[in-house]
C-alpha cells in the first residue's frame, strides 16, 4: 500500500451530479479527491430537453442555484437540481475544467466514454514532462440522480481496492478484470504521463 | 540582518532540522526534509554543497517514501548544479537498484531527466566526467533491461524511458515538433562530433537500437494492455518528434491493428484501439505523415470511426469526425487539410456528418503493403474469396477472440471496388507482417540498396512480426478473411461502443484470456518430435568447432549429456555415433555421457535399470573394440574409468583381449581391473582365466603370463588354483565337455578328445605347476583316471612344467614316491624328462629304487631309467629287476612283452650304461630259453635290424640266437643281405659282428658275402683272411654263365694273391645239400634271362629284390599286423612314451596270441628261405 495518499480526479461532462456524487462519496472515505467536467461548458438540465441551461466554468453552484431558484424554483426542485446544486457548493464553490487544471494525479476517474476520450486527447496534447504515469479508468454512468449515486460507490469501492494494492500499476489490471466480472460492465483503462 | 547572518541562521536552521529528522517518523520526516530541500536549493544555493552529503544519506532509509524523496532531491539538486551528478550518479545508480519498486520507478523517472543533463555537463573533458558518462551508460542499459521487467509498472516507466531516449539520441529535424519545455533539452544534433568519448555515431546508433527494442516489446503477443497503450503513445511522440521514424511506427501501428494480443480481454481491446485511433490521428496530424496518410487513414477506417458515427447517439470524438471529411480531399490540398483540422478542434459540438467510408487514397510512396495490395486486389475475385473463405473456416477458433468481436465492424459495401481495396489491403498487411508477396520481395531487393541499419533494422522487426502474428492467428484469426462473408449476412451497423454489449456479451468473449500456453500451441506429432530434437541434437553436436573456439565446450559437453540421458530415442545413438567418429578428440563427451547415464541410473534406485548405461558402454567399447590400431589407451582409459562394467561390457574387453594385436593391452587393462576393483575382481579374473585356453596361441601365452604374476596374489591364487584344477578334472570325462568349444562350435556331445581339447584344460595348470609343485598331485589322480588318448596328451604336454620343477623339488619326489596306482607312466615320463640332460640326483635314484622294492613296477619304467642312471649302484637292482620282469612275463599280467624288454636293452644309450652291463642283462634274457623262444628272436632282430642307426649289440645278439637256434641260420643270412643294403660297414662294432657272423655261418654266408662290394669284400678278408680261399673256390663251382655275373673288381678281391687257381665246378655240389640254396638258383635262373639287357646290377643285388618281393607275397595275410608293427616303429622317439601307453594298453590281448602273430610273421618270412 502505497504510503502517499492517492491522488485521485473523477470526471464527467459538467462536474455537476456523477463526478460531484463521487467527489462527496470519495472525499467521506478520506480520499484527496478533486472532480471536474470536461465540457466547454457546464450544463444542466432546462425545461425541454433542447433548452438546457448553460453557464461557463466561472459561474459558482450558488450562482447557479440563485439563478435556477429564480427561474423555476418547483421544477428544479422537484428533478433534483436544485438538492444537487446544494450539496455541491458545500463540498466546493464553482465546478472545474478537467482540461485547465495542471495538478498531477494518480488516477483520473471518467463517467463516460466521451468524456474519457477528452480527458484522453487531453493528457495527450500536453507536454510531457515529469513523465510522472496516470491511469485513466472510465466508468459509464448515466447522467441521473440513482445511477450517480450507484456509480459513486462503485467508484469508491474501486478506489479503495486501488488504494490497497501494493504495488498498483502491476495490480491494476487484474483488479479491473475482478471489477469487470463483479459489476458486470466493461472499464476502459489507459495510463497517460505527465 | 546582513546576508551572513542570514546565511548562518539558515545554517542553523537546517541542521536543527536534520537533526529532527533523524529521528522522527516518515510522516514528519518527509515534511521536514522538504522543508530543508526547499532551504538548500532554492532558498541558499552555496549550502547545496555543505549538506549533500546529510541528505543523500537518507537513502538508506527505511521508508520508501524516504527513499523516492531522495530521489527527487537529487534530481532537483542536479537541476539546480549540473556539476553535483558527477557526485550524485552513483547514488542514484544504488537506488536504481532498490528492493521496492516504486523507488526504482521513481528513479528511472530521474534518469530520465539526469540522463539528458549528463549528455549536457559532460561536454567538458575530466576523469570523473568520462567515469560518469560510463555510469550513466550502464545506467541507460539496465533501465532497457527493465523492458523485460517482471512489474508492469516498472515497464511502463521502462517504456518511457526508452521514448526520452530515442528521442534524445536522435537529431532534431524541420519537421519535429519540439515541445516548448523541452527546447533546450540537449538531442544528438547538439552532441558535438568530436567529442573525445561521448562517440556520435555510436549515440545515434543507441538510439535506433532502442527503437528497435522497443517495437519489438510491441509486437510481444503476451504484452499487457497497459504497456501496449503506453508503447503507442510513446511510439506516438516518438513519429511527431522525429519524423524519419514515422514509416516504422506506422508500420508498427498496421501490424498491431492487425494482430492485436490474443490475452487482451475485450474491455482492454477497446482501450487499446481507443488508443491507437488517438495516436494515429496525432501522428496524423504532423505534417511528415503526407506519405502515410493513406496507411493511416485506412486504419482508422478499420477502426471504425464512420460507424460509431452513424450508430451511435452520443457524439463521437472529435477528431474521430475529421477523418472521412479528410479522406476527401486529394494529396495536394494536404497542407490546407492540417489547417481545417486545427480549426476543427474548437468546435466540437458540430454533429457529426453522416458518411460512408470513402476509398482510401493512393499513397504517394508505396510501400510493400501497397504494392502486395495492388497485386491482390485483381485476384479477389468473387470465385477466389469464397474460396479464401472456405479455407478459413477451418482456422477459426472455437470461440470467438475478444479482439474480433471488438473490432468488427460490418462491411457497408461487399463487392463494391472500395471493399475490394479495402480488402486487398487488410491481406496485404498481413502478408507483409508474415515477409510474403512481392511488395515484400519488392522490398527486400531494395534493403540491399537502402541504408545498412534500417534495412537490417526493419527485417528484424518483421521477424519478430511473424512470430507474433503466427501466435495471434491461433487465438483468433484475423477478422479480414471473414468480413465478406459475414459481410452477405449482416448488413446492420452494429454498436462497437463496449459499454452497450458488456451485458450481453460479459461471462462469454468479455473474459480477459489468462495467457496460456496450451491455448496458443499445437502438440508436435511423434515424428514431428523426433526429427526436431534430432535435428537439434545434430546441431548442438556440429557445433563443436565454433564452441572449443569460444571456450564454452565444457558447457556443451555437459548439455549434450544430460538431453541425452534424459530422453530416449535414436539422438543417443547419434551421439554415440559422433563419439566414435573422433573418440580421440571426443573422449570429454563419451565420458561426461557415461557418467551421466550412471547418475541417471544411481537417482533410480533401487528401481533403476542399467540398460541405459550398458548400451552407452557398450557401444563406447565396441566401437573402440572395432576400430583398427589406437595406441593412446583410450579402450583402457575408459574401462578404467567407468563407473561400473556390465556384463556385456566385459564381453567387449574379452574380444579385445581376443585380438592378437591388442592382447597386451587388454589383458593389461583387465589386470587393472582385477587389481583396482576387488568387489568384482573374480568376474573379471574369470574372463582372464578363460582366455587361458584360448585356441589362439599368443592370447593363451599372454593370458597364462598375466596369471601366472596374480597367483602370486594370496588373495587370488586360491581361485586361479582352483579353476586351473576344476578345468583340468575335466579330462575325467570320456568326451570332452561342451564348455570347451567355443558357443559356435555346435559339436556333437559325442566327440572324442583331441590333442587341442586335452591341451586347452591343461594350459593354466601346467603354467602354474612350477609355481606351486604340490599341484603336480592333482594331475597324478587325475591322470590314473582318464582314459589313453588323454594320458598320452598330457604326457606329451608335461615336458617343460616338469622340466621347470627341477629334480629336486620335494613335491616331485613325493609323487615318485607314492606313485598313485595307474600314475606310472606318469612318473615314468617326469623321471625321463628330469634326467634327459643332466644326471640324477641321489635323492631321485633313492626314490626310484624304494619305489621298485615297494612294488612290482613297470619294467618299461625302470628301462628307462637304467637308461640314465650310472651302473655303479643299480646294477644289482636292474638285474633284479629284470629277473623279475622275466619271471613276470611268463604270466600274464606283465605288462611288458619279453620282445620289447630285449629291444629296450638294445637302445639304451651306451654312454649313459656301460655296455658290459647291458650284455649281462641281454644274457640274462637269452639265459630264458623258454620265454625267449626262436620266434621272440626273430621278431626282436627284425625289428632291430630296421633301426637306424643300428644298435651296437644287433650282430652280438644275432651270433647269440643263432648260437642258440642254429636252425635261424636261413633267417639270419636273410638279416645280413639286408644289412649290406643299409651299409652296415659304416658301423664299425656291427660290422666286426658281421663279419665274424659271417665267418660262423660259411658257407651259408658266402652268397652273402659275395653281394658285398668289392672294398668291403677286401675288408673281410683282410680280417679273416682264411675266408677268402673258400669264398673264391664257391665262385669257381658256379657254371660259367653264373660266373659271368661276378663283377670283375669282386674277382679281382678273390684272385688276389691266387691268380693261377682255375674256377672249380664243384661248388654247386656242394651248396646242393643246403635247402635254401634251391630256390635262389632258380631265383638266379630267372634273374639270367632278366640280367642280359641290365648288365650293371650285380646278380646278388638282383637276388636281394627278388627275394624281398617274394617275402612280401607272403607277408600279404599277415598284413593288418605288419602294419600295425611298422607303425609303431616309425613313431618318433618323442612319442615313445605314448607307445609306452599303449603297450600297456595291450596288456589286455594274451600275450601269447600277441608272440604267435609276430611269430608267425617271423617264420613266414623265414620259411621262404628254407
Amino acid at each position: 500500500m502505497p504510503s502517499h495518499p492517492l491522488r485521485v480526479a473523477v470526471v464527467c461532462s459538467s462536474n455537476q451530479n456523477r463526478s460531484m456524487e463521487a467527489h462527496n462519496i470519495l472525499s467521506k472515505r478520506g480520499f484527496e479527491v478533486r472532480s471536474f467536467g470536461t465540457g466547454s461548458h457546464v450544463k444542466l438540465p432546462g425545461p425541454a430537453p433542447d433548452k438546457p441551461n448553460v453557464y461557463d466554468f466561472k459561474t459558482t453552484y450558488e450562482q447557479m442555484y440563485n439563478d435556477l431558484v429564480r427561474k423555476d424554483k418547483e421544477l428544479y426542485t422537484q428533478n433534483g437540481i436544485l438538492h444537487m446544486l446544494d450539496r455541491n457548493k458545500r463540498i466546493k464553490s464553482k465546478p472545474e475544467r478537467f482540461q485547465s487544471c495542471k495538478d498531477n494525479f494518480d488516477l483520473v476517474i471518467t463517467c463516460e466514454e466521451r468524456v474519457y476520450d477528452q480527458v484522453l486527447e487531453d493528457l495527450n496534447s500536453r507536454e510531457q514532462e515529469t513523465m510522472q504515469p496516470v491511469h485513466v479508468i472510465n466508468v459509464d454512468i448515466q447522467d441521473n440522480h440513482e445511477e450517480a449515486t450507484l456509480g459513486a460507490f462503485l467508484i469508491c469501492e474501486l478506489c479503495q481496492c486501488i488504494q490497497h494494492t501494493d504495488d498498483m500499476e502491476n495490480e491494476i489490471d487484474e483488479l479491473l478484470q475482478e471489477f469487470e466480472d463483479k459489476s458486470s460492465r466493461a472499464f476502459l483503462h489507459t495510463v497517460c504521463f505527465y | 540582518m546582513r546576508p551572513e547572518h542570514v546565511r548562518n541562521s539558515i545554517c542553523f536552521q537546517v541542521v536543527d532540522l536534520l537533526n529532527q529528522a533523524a529521528l522522527i517518523p516518515t510522516d514528519a520526516k518527509l515534511a521536514v526534509l522538504k522543508q530543508v530541500q526547499e532551504l538548500i536549493i532554492n532558498k541558499d544555493p552555496s549550502l547545496l554543497d555543505n549538506f549533500l552529503d546529510e541528505m543523500i544519506a537518507f537513502q538508506t532509509d527505511k521508508s520508501i517514501e524516504v527513499r523516492k524523496f531522495v530521489i527527487g532531491f537529487i534530481e532537483e539538486a542536479c537541476k539546480r548544479d549540473n556539476e553535483l551528478l558527477l557526485r550524485l550518479i552513483a547514488n542514484l545508480n544504488m537506488l536504481l537498484k532498490d528492493d521496492s519498486v516504486n523507488v526504482v520507478k521513481k528513479a528511472i523517472l530521474t534518469l530520465t531527466q539526469m540522463y539528458k543533463v549528463t549528455l549536457q555537463v559532460t561536454k567538458a573533458v575530466s576523469d570523473m566526467q568520462e567515469a560518469c558518462w560510463e555510469m550513466v551508460t550502464q545506467m541507460k542499459g539496465d533501465v532497457l533491461a527493465l523492458l523485460d521487467s517482471e512489474n508492469d509498472g516498472v515497464r511502463t516507466h521502462a517504456i518511457k524511458f526508452t521514448e526520452s531516449l530515442i528521442v534524445t539520441l536522435s537529431p532534431r529535424v524541420v519537421d519535429s515538433d519540439v515541445p516548448k519545455r523541452q527546447e533546450s533539452d540537449i538531442t544528438l544534433d547538439k552532441v558535438p562530433k568530436d567529442h573525445t568519448y561521448i562517440r556520435y555515431d555510436v549515440l545515434c546508433e543507441e538510439g535506433k537500437s532502442a527503437l528497435d527494442k522497443l517495437l519489438k516489446f510491441m509486437v510481444h503477443p503476451a504484452i499487457s494492455s497497459i504497456n501496449l497503450t503506453t508503447a503507442l503513445g510513446s511510439l506516438a511522440t516518438i513519429a511527431r518528434q522525429r519524423p524519419m521514424f514515422m514509416s516504422k511506427v506506422v508500420q508498427a501501428y498496421e501490424t498491431l491493428h492487425a494482430n492485436l494480443p490474443p490475452t487482451l480481454a475485450k474491455s482492454q481491446v477497446s482501450s487499446v484501439r481507443k488508443n491507437l485511433k488517438l495516436h494515429l490521428v496525432a501522428v496524423l496530424k504532423h505534417p511528415s505523415s503526407l506519405e502515410f496518410q493513406g496507411q493511416i487513414s485506412t486504419l482508422l477506417l478499420d477502426l471504425g470511426m464512420p460507424q460509431s458515427e452513424i450508430t451511435r447517439s452520443t457524439p463521437p470524438p472529435r477528431e474521430h469526425r475529421k477523418r472521412p471529411r479528410h479522406e476527401q480531399y486529394t494529396e495536394g490540398k494536404k497542407v490546407k487539410l492540417e489547417q481545417t483540422l486545427m480549426e476543427d478542434d474548437e468546435d466540437k459540438e458540430e454533429p457529426a456528418p453522416l458518411s460512408a467510408p470513402k476509398p482510401a487514397p493512393v499513397p504517394v510512396a508505396q510501400s510493400a503493403i501497397d504494392l502486395t495490395a495492388d497485386f491482390l486486389r485483381p485476384l479477389l475475385n468473387a470465385d477466389n474469396v469464397a474460396n479464401l473463405v472456405l479455407i478459413s473456416m477451418v482456422y477459426l477458433p472455437d470461440t470467438m477472440p475478444a479482439s474480433f468481436q471488438a473490432t468488427y465492424t460490418p462491411v457497408e459495401s461487399a463487392g463494391t471496388d472500395a471493399q475490394i481495396k479495402h480488402l486487398a489491403r487488410l491481406m496485404a498487411t498481413q502478408m507483409t507482417a508474415a515477409g510474403i508477396g512481392p511488395g515484400r520481395e519488392n522490398e527486400a531487393s531494395k534493403e540491399g540498396a537502402n541504408e545498412d541499419d534500417m534495412g537490417s533494422s526493419d527485417s528484424l522487426i518483421k521477424r519478430k512480426v511473424m512470430v507474433g502474428q503466427a501466435i495471434s492467428v491461433v487465438g483468433g484469426y484475423s477478422e479480414k478473411e471473414k468480413a465478406p462473408n459475414l459481410a452477405a449476412v449482416k448488413r446492420l451497423p452494429e454498436p462497437i461502443l463496449p459499454s452497450a454489449q458488456t451485458n450481453r456479451l460479459a461471462g462469454l468473449t468479455g473474459r480477459k484470456k489468462v495467457f496460456r500456453l496450451a491455448d496458443v500451441i499445437q502438440p508436435l506429432s511423434e515424428t514431428q518430435i523426433e526429427r526436431l530434437t534430432s535435428k537439434t541434437i545434430k546441431r548442438i553436436l556440429h557445433s563443436e568447432k565454433t564452441i572449443t573456439q569460444s571456450g564454452m565446450s565444457h558447457v556443451r559437453v555437459k548439455l549434450l549429456s544430460k538431453l541425452v540421458t534424459q530422453f530416449e530415442g535414436i539422438m543417443k545413438e547419434d551421439v554415440l555415433h559422433f563419439i566414435l567418429e573422433d573418440i580421440r578428440s571426443r573422449s570429454e563427451l563419451a565420458f561426461s555421457l557415461l557418467y551421466q547415464e550412471y547418475n541417471t541410473y544411481l537417482s533410480q534406485l533401487p528401481s533403476g535399470l542399467l540398460d541405459s548405461y550398458d548400451q552407452c558402454l557398450y557401444t563406447l567399447l565396441s566401437g573402440l573394440q572395432e576400430k583398427p590400431e589406437q595406441k593412446d589407451g583410450l579402450f583402457t582409459k575408459l574401462v578404467l574409468e567407468a563407473p561400473i562394467i556390465t556384463e556385456s561390457a566385459l564381453e567387449v574387453i574379452r574380444r579385445y583381449c581376443e585380438d592378437e594385436s591388442r592382447v597386451y593391452l587388454g589383458m593389461t587393462t583387465l589386470k587393472e581391473l582385477i587389481v583396482k576393483r576387488p568387489s568384482r575382481q573374480f568376474q573379471y579374473l574369470h574372463v582372464l582365466l578363460d582366455l587361458s585356453s584360448h585356441e589362439k596361441e599368443k592370447v593363451r601365452s599372454t593370458a597364462l603370463a598375466f596369471l601366472k604374476r596374480m597367483y602370486e596374489k594370496d588373495h587370488l591364487r586360491d581361485y586361479i588354483e582352483k579353476f586351473a584344477l576344476n578345468y583340468m578334472q575335466l579330462l575325467v570325462h570320456p568326451n570332452p565337455p561342451s564348455l570347451l568349444f567355443g558357443a559356435d562350435k555346435d559339436t556333437e556331445v559325442a566327440s572324442p578328445w583331441t590333442e587341442e581339447t586335452v591341451r586347452q584344460c591343461l594350459f593354466l595348470y601346467l603354467s602354474l605347476l612350477p609355481l606351486n609343485h604340490k599341484l603336480v598331485h592333482e594331475l597324478a589322480s587325475v591322470y590314473t583316471e582318464a582314459i589313453a588318448d588323454i594320458k598320452r596328451s598330457v604326457l606329451r604336454a608335461i615336458e617343460l612344467p616338469i622340466r621347470g620343477m627341477g629334480m629336486n623339488s620335494p613335491e616331485l619326489l613325493l609323487l615318485v614316491e607314492n606313485c598313485p596306482k595307474g600314475a606310472e607312466t606318469l612318473v615314468t615320463r617326469c623321471l625321463h624328462i628330469l634326467t634327459d640332460k643332466v644326471p640324477p640326483s641321489p635323492e631321485l635314484v633313492e626314490r626310484v629304487r624304494d619305489l621298485y622294492h615297494k612294488r612290482v613296477p613297470d619294467v618299461l619304467y625302470y628301462v628307462d631309467i637304467a637308461g640314465n642312471f650310472s651302473i655303479v649302484r643299480q646294477i644289482k637292482g636292474f638285474e633284479n629287476l629284470i629277473k623279475s620282469i622275466l619271471r613276470e612275463g611268463s604270466s600274464s599280467v606283465s605288462p611288458l612283452t619279453p620282445g620289447d624288454l630285449l629291444i629296450a636293452l638294445h637302445n639304451i644309450d651306451s654312454i649313459k650304461c656301460d655296455m658290459k652291463s647291458i650284455i649281462k642283462a641281454t644274457n640274462l634274457c637269452f639265459g630264458e630259453k623258454n620265454v625267449y623262444t626262436s620266434e621272440v628272436l626273430a621278431v626282436v632282430m627284425q625289428q632291430l635290424m630296421e633301426q637306424s642307426p643300428l644298435p651296437i649289440l644287433l650282430m652280438r645278439t644275432v651270433i647269440q640266437s643263432l648260437t642258440m637256434y642254429p636252425r635261424l641260420c636261413g633267417f639270419v643270412m636273410n638279416i645280413l643281405a639286408r644289412l649290406i643294403v643299409k651299409q652296415v660297414w659304416k658301423y664299425p662294432k656291427v660290422w666286426e659282428g658281421f663279419v665274424k657272423c659271417c665267418q660262423r655261418t660259411k658257407p651259408q654266408s658266402y652268397s652273402v658275402l659275395l653281394q658285398l662290394p668289392h672294398t668291403q669284400l677286401a675288408s673281410v678278408f683282410e680280417r679273416c683272411p682264411e675266408m677268402r680261399e673258400p669264398l673264391l673256390h664257391h665262385v669257381r663251382s658256379f657254371t660259367p654263365h653264373q660266373q659271368a655275373h661276378i663283377p670283375a673288381s669282386v674277382m679281382a678281391v678273390l684272385e688276389a694273391s691266387k691268380k693261377a687257381e682255375a674256377k672249380p665246378a664243384e661248388p654247386v655240389k656242394k651248396d646242393a645239400p643246403h635247402a635254401e640254396r634251391a630256390p635262389l638258383l632258380a631265383a638266379a635262373e630267372q634273374a639270367q634271362a632278366q640280367a642280359r639287357q641290365q648288365e650293371t646290377r650285380t646278380v646278388a643285388t638282383h637276388l636281394v629284390e627278388e627275394r624281398e618281393v617274394a617275402a612280401v607275397e607272403e607277408e600279404e595275410e599277415a598284413e593288418e599286423e605288419e602294419q600295425q608293427q611298422e607303425e609303431e616303429q616309425e613313431q618318433p622317439m618323442e612319442q615313445e612314451q605314448a607307445d609306452l601307453v599303449r603297450c600297456e594298453e595291450t596288456v589286455k590281448v594274451p600275450l601269447e596270441v600277441r608272440s604267435a602273430n609276430v611269430a608267425t610273421k617271423g617264420m613266414a618270412a623265414f620259411s621262404t628261405n628254407s
